[in-house]
């Protein structure tokens, strides 16, 4: 999994890097420089080919859209990670507390329905598969 | 007490008459195939026939005779074997190495904490240059569908004039100024009369002292070495300047 990523990344650092390089040669332009700066414009083409063969290996990758909204605001994509484990965390304690609540009424219910209704719950444990003897 | 038991017996008789009498009472091999009344799913979703030993055959006729009593709604329980949020899902998922990497510990705020080798000013909102990556996708730009070479004759139209960029061009290399911040934190800490002050003035004090020491050591260390020498079999007569020359070569 993590290969598939270390490939792009390499790719994208040495694009950056050739990116980088392009915009020092462009600041300060001699003359001299002209046949370097083709060659780099040409790096810009291979190195972009590189990252588009990149796509066939990560077709299967998706990327919530939020995580563009962070990077668009300058914002570090860890801080959605972040949110999104502490918000999962958080339904999760809430949901389990729903089902707990849950449980301990069903178990109140059938205690209380047993002293009220004792044949029918013995047969409703019957059905059940539950040990009718309280 | 006796008498509301009664009652609501009698309208659990009233409701089985109601909708349990409409129906035939379920066969034997309707109960069997499994598809008695009050078990979701039709005839074909059913299991295939099976002898009434097995457990299955069990669970089938206890599931016909609730049919025939006051419980001919009855629903099945949700699987045991299901997940829900009773379980910790990321524990389940093996997610605590990234909950406590994440949540354990302060992210930085800033994108170019986690690009730090990235250059130009990546913090600034996309929007204000137009470089966002949500207008990337609302509007992808209009070009072909592969990465041709720049030839010789499409290079001519990069041909530049000599000389440096104009001011409002060099925001490429304008970094985020990172190195400052640090200092300006240290300036602050130093700055401010709490304790982390107070270790750094203390170590430097302790560096003072260790280096007013030396000397006197050192003049120690001679004066002790030179007893050794005079009183020594082996250095009868080494004199004292050779000794000091041995010191100050260690």
């Amino acid at each position: 999994m993590a290969e598939k990523f270390d490939s792009l990344e390499e790719h994208l650092e040495k694009f950056v890097e050739n990116i980088r390089q392009l915009g020092i040669i462009v600041s300060d332009f001699q003359p001299s420089s002209q046949a370097g700066l083709n060659q780099k414009l040409n790096y810009m083409v291979t190195g972009l080919q590189d990252i588009d063969k990149c796509r066939q290996q990560l077709h299967d990758i998706t990327v919530p859209l939020e995580v563009f909204e962070f990077i668009d605001q300058g914002r570090n994509p860890q801080l959605y990670t972040k949110e999104c484990l502490e918000r999962a965390l958080a339904k999760n304690e809430q949901v389990k507390g729903k089902i707990d609540t849950m449980k301990k009424f069903k178990s109140l219910l059938i205690q209380e329905l047993t002293k009220v209704f004792p044949e029918d719950m013995a047969k409703y444990k019957v059905i059940r598969g539950e040990d009718p003897s309280p | 007490m006796g008498g509301e038991c009664a009652g609501h017996a009698g309208i659990m008789e009233n409701f089985s008459a109601l909708f349990g009498g409409a129906e035939p009472p379920p066969s034997a091999t309707a109960a069997s195939l499994g598809f008695g009344p009050g078990k979701p799913g039709g005839p074909g979703s059913g299991p295939p026939p099976v002898p009434a030993v097995t457990p299955v055959g069990e669970e089938v006729a206890r599931k016909a005779s609730a049919a025939s009593g006051p419980f001919y709604l009855m629903r099945e329980l949700p699987g045991t074997t299901e997940l829900t949020g009773s379980t910790n899902l990321i524990t389940h998922y093996n997610l605590e190495h990234a909950y406590n990497k994440f949540c354990g510990k302060k992210v930085k705020e800033k994108l170019s904490n986690f690009l730090p080798d990235l250059p130009g000013m990546i913090d600034l909102p996309g929007s204000h240059d137009n470089s966002s990556l949500r207008s990337l996708i609302e509007k992808p730009p209009i070009c072909g569908s592969s990465f041709n070479p720049i030839t010789g004759t499409m290079l001519t139209g990069f041909r530049l004039h000599a000389g440096p960029l104009p001011e409002q061009c060099r925001l490429m290399h304008i970094q985020p100024p990172k190195k400052k911040n640090k200092h300006k934190h240290k300036q602050s800490r130093t700055q401010d009369p709490v304790p982390p002050e107070t270790p750094s003035d203390s170590d430097h004090k302790k560096k003072k002292k260790k280096k007013e020491d030396d000397p006197e050591r050192k003049r120690k260390k001679k004066e002790k070495k030179k007893k050794k020498n005079r009183h020594s079999p082996e250095h009868p007569g080494v004199g004292s300047s050779q000794a000091s020359s041995s010191s100050s070569l260690r």
